[in-house]
């Protein structure tokens, strides 16, 4: 149902059309649709924060905090601070704004402990946006493999939320990782890209095409 | 249109450009005359006389406008109306367009003109500003402009110069923005100026100014032509009769940029930038020849990436422009509006720059670093020891003026309102600064080694391992910046890090590794060629006017 709706939905958003507040019924229903079948379109999301902004009265807390909801399940991408910068301060400080960028504050500063403690006391949070929390994974997944080699196994299991042995199996095996036998998990062989580096200058072809085109035609 | 240069072409019109202000001795010198006159003042106000000097001038004006003269117009545009305004209205305002009116012969087209420039002149010189009914008149009167050029079936003939075309879409916007603010100050406001305010919905409606800027990108083909343009082809091929003809082709373009400042003043980054897609901001395109609207495309650039957390590329916008300004400062001209707003958001650049290094320091040019150095030098200290203040301040001092697109409660207490947009985004930007205020700590130890266990780094760092497990994540989290991949411009990119420090974890291990950059030299010829070709050209100029 979402992905039939991503093209409907970007005709709407098409030129003045996106600030058509007649437009809102529809895109509200299409944030509800992403939270249940896990579909993500952050242009859509935007375009509604953006009518709430000129239409303060249409204004909708629930449907705002689905849409940060969604916004954290595209980390490490920075959707959550562009959709945050629509919302205007009143509404910043609505209870159920704030327990979202509570949550946004813990996994954008990798607290990812307390984030899973945070959400076992309070799972109404989480409710209703399905897959949020594979999400979440996938954003730890990817912060652990940029900045780990190997890791202790005990470590990567509560990172992830103290998830059972077969799940984590499933995670490395879609992102390659084995373990070693030894109590940790090879993640990748970091020495390759992060080392100590001597940058030498590299002047491409496009970069003095101009110049050099417009020396000739003199 | 550089400074310096001067206009000998007065004399065309009028012998004595700088001659005595004769029309302003009003009285008589006899009493008895000079009491009529005043209590006839009190009765009705007095015809303004205008000044025959203005006259001319005006008659001149008009008859390059009808003749399509461009370069004339700029020279006016640019240099005489500066000079006249410093002469005869430093602080008070050119004549009323109904006195204008009859040395015109009614011409309605240019009295829009006219009256661009006077409620302009109103926003910047007079004392006090614009009152509420000429923030009405003066919007109206963009009305009036821009429904003459865009209800036609065909191409108005109309020429003016890119300066002036840029700096009608920049004010509308600076108007709008202005009159925003103006109504969400209610402290001091009496009932009857809220009452208008309350009847006049329509007035500056966010929507009508977005309408305007789209139907200007739509009528001028823009994006089509850009996109052809930058794939290499002819953009007048996609262009139609408007977008081939150069005021709407001009309009367009700037309307983008438009835009980008609006979607900006408004918190929408991504839209700010997406507006631009089109756009190359690498390559110096036919377009660019107005460098207020480059350096001001750049400004809001640089300032959404910082926001996205784009640091890099935020870095890399800043550092191009402000490389371009200290090359061509010295060819702005001094008393023009323009310069005043170029020098300040240099200022204002220089101070996210030193944000954005603080937060991600990198490699940057030389001459720019050494500027800041001098500049921010002691404020980047301050950030980089963590100081809360240092980052709201340059914050403060260097973001764009945020509006609130709708108006404020007029039930409400009387109170100003017109900060709260400013708030939010302060907030937003502080939340993300408060959480990567460790890290320029961390990153001052790692610098230090090469290999160290991760419990000792911690224990120098007097936090438990764990603790510093977290911020070494949240080190490589906040470091890893979605980059554009094709130098400036757009949305997209990729996850890329170029942080001058880079780590990882092998086990109980922290590897550190430093990054070391050769000279270039590159981008030093390619600058100086830039230069000696910008002087070959004004040189040119000069051998043509001569």
């Amino acid at each position: 149902m979402a992905e039939a709706m991503r093209a409907t939905v970007a005709a709407l958003l098409h030129g003045i059309d996106r600030y058509n507040p007649e437009n809102l019924a529809t895109l509200e229903r299409y944030v509800d649709l992403q939270c249940k079948e896990n579909t993500y379109d952050l242009e859509a999301n935007l375009a509604v924060l953006k009518l709430y902004q000129f239409n303060p009265t249409y204004y909708q807390t629930a449907v705002t905090a689905q849409i940060l909801m969604k916004a954290l399940t595209n980390l490490p991408h920075s959707d959550f601070t562009l959709c945050k910068c629509l919302v205007d301060q009143v509404h910043q400080e609505e209870e159920m704004i704030t327990r979202v960028t509570f949550l946004a504050d813990l996994l954008e500063t990798c607290q990812f402990k307390l984030f899973w403690k945070e959400i076992s006391l309070t799972p109404e949070v989480i409710e209703g946006v399905s897959g949020f929390e594979d999400s979440v994974r996938k954003f730890i997944c990817h912060v652990v493999s940029i900045t780990y080699q190997r890791i202790d196994k005990q470590t990567l299991l509560e990172l992830l939320g103290d998830i059972e042995d077969h799940q984590l199996k499933q995670w490395m095996n879609k992102y390659g990782w084995r373990d070693d036998g030894e109590g940790f998990v090879f993640l990748a062989n970091q020495e390759e890209n992060v080392k100590t580096k001597n940058i030498v200058e590299k002047i491409d072809f496009e970069s003095v095409a101009g110049i050099m085109a417009a020396s000739i035609q003199r | 249109m550089y400074g310096g240069e001067d206009y000998q072409d007065y004399d065309q019109y009028g012998q004595h450009p700088y001659g005595p202000p004769e029309p302003y001795e009003l009285h008589t010198g006899d009493p008895r005359a000079d009491l009529e006159y005043e209590r006839q003042y009190q009765q009705a106000p007095p015809a303004y006389i205008v000044p025959d000097v203005i006259k001319r001038f005006i008659e001149y004006f008009h008859k390059c406008v009808g003749d399509g003269n461009v370069y004339e117009i700029g020279n006016i545009y640019e240099n005489s109306f500066n000079k006249l305004t410093e002469r005869f209205f430093k602080t008070s305002s050119w004549p009323e367009a109904e006195y204008i009116m009859p040395l015109v012969k009614n011409d309605n087209v240019f009295l829009i003109l006219y009256k661009e420039l006077y409620f302009r002149h109103i926003y910047a010189k007079v004392q006090g500003g614009p009152n509420l009914e000429q923030r009405f008149e003066s919007y109206y009167n963009y009305c009036n402009l821009f429904n003459y050029i865009l209800n036609q079936k065909s191409p108005v003939p109309l020429e003016l110069p890119n300066q002036w075309l840029w700096d009608i879409i920049d004010e509308f916007i600076y108007q709008f923005q202005s009159f925003t603010h103006y109504r969400s100050k209610l402290s001091k406001k009496g009932d009857d100026e809220i009452m208008i305010l309350r009847s006049n919905p329509k007035i500056w409606n966010v929507h009508s100014v977005l309408n305007v800027l789209h139907s200007l990108v739509d009528k001028s083909s823009i994006n089509r032509q850009l996109e052809v343009f930058s794939s290499g082809g002819d953009p007048d091929s996609v262009a139609g009769d408007f977008g081939r003809h150069s005021l709407y082709k001009m309009l367009g373009y700037f309307s983008l940029v438009g835009l980008l400042r609006l979607h900006s003043l408004l918190g929408d980054y991504y839209q700010a930038i997406r507006v631009l897609e089109n756009i190359d901001l690498n390559k110096q395109g036919l377009y660019s020849r107005v460098p207020s609207c480059q350096i001001s495309m750049y400004y809001y650039v640089g300032f959404a990436y910082m926001m996205m957390r784009r640091y890099q590329d935020a870095i890399r916008t800043f550092t191009s422009i402000l490389l371009y300004i200290q090359r061509t400062k010295t060819m702005f001209q001094r008393q023009s509006y323009t310069f005043d707003m170029i020098m300040k958001q240099n200022e204002q650049m220089f101070n996210l720059l030193a944000v954005c290094l603080t937060l991600y320091p990198m490699r940057i040019d030389e001459s720019v670093h050494s500027q800041l150095r001098e500049k921010c030098g002691e404020k980047m200290i301050r950030m980089q020891k963590g100081d809360m203040q240092a980052f709201e301040d340059s914050f403060s001092f260097a973001c764009p003026k945020f509006l609130s697109p709708v108006a404020p409660n007029y039930e409400a207490p009387p109170a100003n309102y017109h900060k709260e947009a400013f708030m939010a985004q302060l907030k937003v930007f502080i939340d993300e600064v408060q959480q990567q205020i460790a890290l320029p700590v961390v990153r001052s130890y790692l610098k230090l080694y090469t290999t160290m266990p991760v419990s000792k780094l911690a224990g120098f760092l007097d936090m438990t391992e764990e603790e510093f497990r977290t911020h070494l994540l949240c080190f490589k989290h906040k470091m890893s910046n979605v980059t554009s991949s094709k130098g400036t411009g757009g949305l997209d990119g990729e996850f890329q890090s170029a942080s001058e420090v880079d780590f990882f974890i092998d086990k109980d291990m922290v590897h550190i590794a430093d990054t070391k950059v050769a000279r270039r030299y590159g981008d030093f010829f390619i600058r100086q060629i830039h230069k000696f070709e910008e002087m070959k050209r004004s040189f040119g100029e000069l051998q043509t006017k001569s």
